[in-house]
């Protein structure tokens, strides 16, 4: 970026510290520039790291040891140590017992204590023993101290004042200050501080002018209507920084893989139907023309209800059709060679297959053309994991017209895939106990590179349509809408299809 | 779909050619198998039309048509053994057919002993029902002494050593100790009497649908076999046999068949005669949308492994092989024909019915409402239907009747939801750890009751929105419902009701045309905390109809 531009695009505060830094000799603390500049520190903060992003100053750390007073240190500053006060006590009594020296000294028993160590420690008195007494005394450096301040008061005086840095006391502070710190009156402390410096960047910038004028970071109201907005200088955003991002309400990932089959289907003509949630095992399984002792129909593979107790059955004609086809077979065909039972008929079950809508459609509409499809919810007798779920969608359509053939079974399924995307698809026979012939379609799935199984479809068998009085070929396919989804949303985890998290909800962009 | 494994090399000695892996899985996928290829073993996907390819002499018989190794009807010779099964009349009532067999020249080998258990075992899970249908047994011959009785024994009636077991028990005790009758028991439950099979002598052979008996256990060293199906259904009986045997024909043993004499009638097992079908080329064509000529169809379905028993004018007479009972209808015939053409030969046609599309008026209306409610900043959910009636009832603090299931995988799935908002609130729940406020909806469909109508139940579309923070209340919710009513040109009247999940005072019942639509208002702090959540919530629920 040039420099004119870099300039142009300071804010007023930023600009404001640029100029204090130079106005400092281009070398400064940061509370040395806030009383300079008067801004708080947190704007000087702020201004600092905007100005040494773009170059213009940078910022050292500086590590320092400093030497700062305590309460207690502070106290003894004004009053005098407590040695010293034992000190100046003994002067004007002369050697005494100890717990008269004491008394007079007019100390706490503590700070008696402290006294008489230091005293002994730095040779101001001594102790003797007479008649079972112990006796203090001066000592002739005592005498000494009398008249002038020792180095440790001295020091401590000069951090009443104010805290220093431990580097610039000179070296007969020393064991001073170890001492203090020793008892508790001085303390030391790491401290990190930042200088900040202007930069070669930063002099240029200084050398082309800079003008401090004030600005606007906000268009209002009242500068549009006072007309104020022509003089005003609108801060230069620094647009491509970072924003909070901000979330949509969004339709569920599931439900728009939804949204997209069906306009699919709804451009290729197809009329949506719904299934019924809870479905007789008429309508489910025996207009399907699956035996009454089907393998699917048994109670490890669907979820059959105690409540409702009992469905209606339909018309009684269309009934013992259905029975007939089961029993002895219909249309040439031997049927399955049992005794069929309405009973079972009857029992209610959480629909297992959308089928079970297309047929109920069927059998109101016998008359060609006939194109629906139905995207809903089935239900399988499933403990649920990552490959499977109790509930999932199934997507399933039927076409009825006369002539309709195998091949052109296979286009229509070509179709829908292309339209999802897939343009790789291949067939094989299948096997569907409701359709004859059956295709099973694989697509082709560049981004793992393998086929994977989603389709299932094939003509209706006419033991089914025969009961119902369809007199046309029908062609019926079902999408394996989980997988589809999966794959459509990049989810390995079935379960995944029902997430719910509304931080991944609002992070995983719209198909 | 019953699965079965097979040996590459073993299958491709029986198909009497060496093919490449990957193209014999492929050839496999075009027969309708799909396979699954580990090493030297192959995982064979059979569906459930086709029992007579749950065996790999089963499968390489079809392969051999399929490849052009040898096409046309396969020939069994099948000769007389002199073995007869005499049928008691007390059978009849409790397990009434049997069909068996004789395989002779028989030499065991590790492959063959494993190819045999496997089409056994998968033959009583599909075909046979797990055994109620019909139950297969295998003996060696050379343990039993002819006459064979089919007849049945009290529960305490008879002791005999079963496989696997060292000791006699009777049948009562195999039912409660041996793992196959703890497993198949149920069969019998409650039956007076059970099955018996039992030589002149009174060795017993088995008692089926359980056990075998141990003294007529095949072993390596046996030379003939005696195979007996026994069942509730005859054509599965026989079918069952039928595979089996055809099966070891294909290994080159020799079969021969048996006499049963059931007390009324008498007939000869297995019956390998060919099956006669009709098959129209008009048909075959319209159905699969070709032009073959009888010729064509002819050679097709001989590599099916039809015969082919003349052609007269457009109509074929084909003679399927005798383990093809799954032939039901002249379709059947067709799809074997589409087959054998191959589906990967079948050019898809371009469709041609022109209708016009359109949406079910409830997803209309619900594509609407989720249009509106993520215009007002909500996010969409997608919950389970399937719940229970302590998130469903109790956490709401109301009673009601739901449809409920018979046989629940896990007391968490027990009943079909009749309201959204507690699945709402377990989402809530679900998301504690995400920064508030939150504005959740779900479009969905609830079931409720109705002994009015056919199903005796029905869907419900409903739309029902939630939001949770602090503030959240009464005038918002309100306000959204109000919108979403308006924006989907539902007219509405607003009503005060007391309801215990609400919030007393803060609650509003909608009604249009006298019906209720459903209540908005500020959740109940019983039932807030019963959800585990902690801040003010409120909601609404509304049936989305016009």
């Amino acid at each position: 970026m040039d420099l004119h531009a870099t300039i142009d695009g300071l804010s007023f505060q930023e600009k404001k510290v640029l100029l204090a830094l130079q106005e400092l000799g281009g070398r400064a603390g940061i509370s040395d520039l806030a009383g300079h500049a008067d801004l708080d520190q947190s704007t000087i903060m702020r201004a600092v790291l905007a100005l040494s992003e773009h170059g213009l100053m940078g910022v050292r750390e500086k590590k320092s040891s400093k030497a700062a007073i305590l309460p207690e240190g502070l106290e003894y500053a004004h009053d005098g140590l407590p040695e010293r006060k034992m000190l100046v006590t003994l002067a004007s009594s002369g050697p005494e017992a100890v717990n008269e020296v004491a008394a007079h000294a007019n100390l706490s028993e503590e700070r008696n204590q402290i006294a008489l160590v230091w005293l002994k420690r730095k040779g101001w008195a001594e102790f003797t023993k007479r008649d079972e007494k112990t006796v203090l005394a001066m000592t002739e450096s005592g005498s000494e101290a009398l008249s002038q301040k020792s180095a440790d008061e001295k020091l401590l005086d000069l951090l009443a004042a104010q805290a220093r840095n431990v580097d610039e006391l000179s070296a007969d502070m020393k064991e001073p200050l170890r001492t203090l710190v020793e008892r508790k009156l001085v303390k030391v402390e790491e401290e990190t501080w930042r200088e900040l410096e202007l930069s070669d960047l930063g002099n240029q910038a200084l050398k082309l002018g800079i003008k401090l004028v004030e600005e606007v970071s906000e268009l209002s109201h009242e500068l549009l209507t006072s007309g104020r907005w022509r003089e005003a200088k609108f801060r230069r955003y620094d647009v491509v920084a970072p924003v909070t991002p901000a979330h949509p309400g969004k339709v569920h990932p599931q439900q728009q893989v939804i949204d997209e089959l069906r306009e699919i289907l709804l451009e290729m003509g197809f009329v949506e139907i719904k299934s019924n949630m809870v479905e007789s095992e008429f309508w489910n399984f025996d207009a399907l023309f699956q035996a009454q002792d089907h393998p699917a129909r048994e109670i490890h593979d669907s979820l059959s209800l105690s409540k409702p107790e009992r469905t209606k059955l339909p018309s009684p004609a269309l009934v013992k059709r259905v029975a007939a086809a089961h029993e002895r077979g219909v249309a040439g065909s031997t049927g399955w060679g049992y005794k069929f039972s309405v009973d079972i008929s009857q029992r209610p079950i959480l629909c297992s297959q959308t089928t079970a809508a297309t047929v109920r459609y069927l059998a109101s509409h016998p008359e060609p053309p006939v194109k629906v499809f139905c995207i809903d919810r089935v239900y399988r007798h499933e403990k649920i994991d990552y490959k499977h779920l109790a509930e999932f969608y199934q997507a399933e359509g039927i076409v009825m017209d006369p002539k309709l053939t195998l091949r052109d079974m296979l286009g229509y399924l070509k179709q829908i895939m292309l339209k999802l995307g897939f343009s790789k698809i291949r067939f094989r026979p299948g096997y569907f106990p409701y359709t004859e012939p059956s295709v099973e379609a694989d697509v082709y799935f560049p981004e793992k590179r393998e086929w994977l199984e989603v389709l299932g479809a094939g003509m209706f068998r006419p033991e089914l349509l025969h009961p119902l009085g369809v007199k046309h070929p029908v062609l019926a396919w079902g999408i394996g809408f989980s997988r589809l989804a999966m794959i459509r949303l990049g989810i390995e985890d079935i379960r995944n299809l029902f997430n719910n998290d509304l931080e991944w909800l609002r992070t995983r962009r719209m198909i | 779909m019953p699965s079965i494994t097979v040996n590459y090399r073993d299958l491709c000695k029986l198909v009497g050619k060496r093919i490449e892996s990957t193209q014999l899985c492929e050839r496999l996928g075009m027969l309708g198998i799909e396979t699954e290829a580990a090493g030297d073993e192959l995982k064979l996907e059979i569906t459930h039309n086709r029992p007579d390819l749950l065996s790999p002499e089963g499968v390489a018989r079809a392969l051999r048509g399929f490849l052009g190794v040898e096409t046309g009807l396969p020939l069994y010779k099948l000769s007389t053994s002199g073995v007869t099964v005499e049928v008691d009349l007390s059978v009849k009532a409790i397990r009434p057919f049997i069909a068996a067999g004789v395989v002779t020249n028989v030499k065991l080998t590790d492959e063959i002993v494993a190819s045999l258990m496997q089409v056994q075992e998968k033959l009583h899970a599909s075909l046979c029902r797990n055994r109620r249908r019909g139950s297969i047994g295998v003996y060696d011959l050379d343990t039993v002494k002819p006459p064979v009785r089919y007849t049945t024994t009290l529960p305490d009636g008879i002791r005999f050593v079963p496989l696997e077991f060292a000791r006699e028990l009777t049948p009562a005790q195999i039912l409660r100790e041996h793992p196959k009758g703890i497993e198949y028991g149920s069969i019998m439950q409650g039956r007076p009497r059970y099955p018996l099979l039992i030589d002149s002598r009174g060795v017993v052979l088995s008692m089926p649908p359980i056990i075998n008996s141990e003294e007529t256990r095949v072993t390596s060293n046996t030379k003939r076999l005696f195979i007996d199906v026994t069942g509730e259904d005859e054509r599965v009986a026989n079918q069952s046999l039928t595979i089996l045997m055809t099966g070891l024909a294909e290994r080159g043993f020799g079969i021969q068949s048996v006499a049963v004499k059931y007390p009324s009638r008498r007939v000869r097992t297995p019956d390998l005669r060919p099956i006669r079908h009709r098959l129209s080329t008009r048909a075959t064509n319209e159905f699969i949308g070709l032009n073959l000529k009888p010729k064509g169809i002819a050679k097709i379905a001989k590599n099916m492994r039809y015969g082919v028993a003349g052609i007269k004018g457009e109509t074929l007479t084909l003679l399927a092989p005798p383990y093809r009972g799954d032939l039901m209808h002249e379709v059947d015939l067709i799809e074997d024909i589409a087959i054998g053409y191959g589906y990967d030969r079948l050019k898809p046609t371009l469709p041609k019915v022109v209708t016009t599309g359109e949406r079910a008026s409830v997803e209309r209306l619900s594509e609407r409402a989720r249009r509106v409610l993520t215009g007002l900043g909500f996010m969409e959910v997608m919950t389970y239907t399937l719940t229970n009636p302590h998130m469903n009832f109790e956490l709401m603090r109301v009673e009601g009747e739901a449809a409920e299931i018979a046989n629940p995988v896990s007391e968490e799935y027990t009943i079909i939801r009749n309201s959204l908002l507690p699945c709402l609130l377990s989402v809530l729940r679900a998301n504690r750890r995400n920064p508030l406020p939150q504005l959740v909806f779900e479009v969905g469909d609830v079931v409720v009751l109705d002994e009015s109508i056919e199903t005796s139940a029905r869907n419900v579309r409903r739309a029902a929105a939630m939001v949770i923070g602090e503030g959240a209340g009464f005038t918002q919710i309100k306000a959204v419902a109000e919108a979403l009513l308006r924006e989907l040109g539902i007219a509405h009247e607003v009503r005060p009701i007391e309801h215990p999940s609400f919030l007393e005072g803060r609650a509003a019942e909608f009604v249009s045309d006298g019906e209720s639509l459903g209540i908005a208002g500020e959740i109940h702090p019983e039932v807030i905390l019963g959800f585990e959540l902690g801040h003010p919530i409120a909601a609404f629920e509304l049936e989305l109809k016009k």
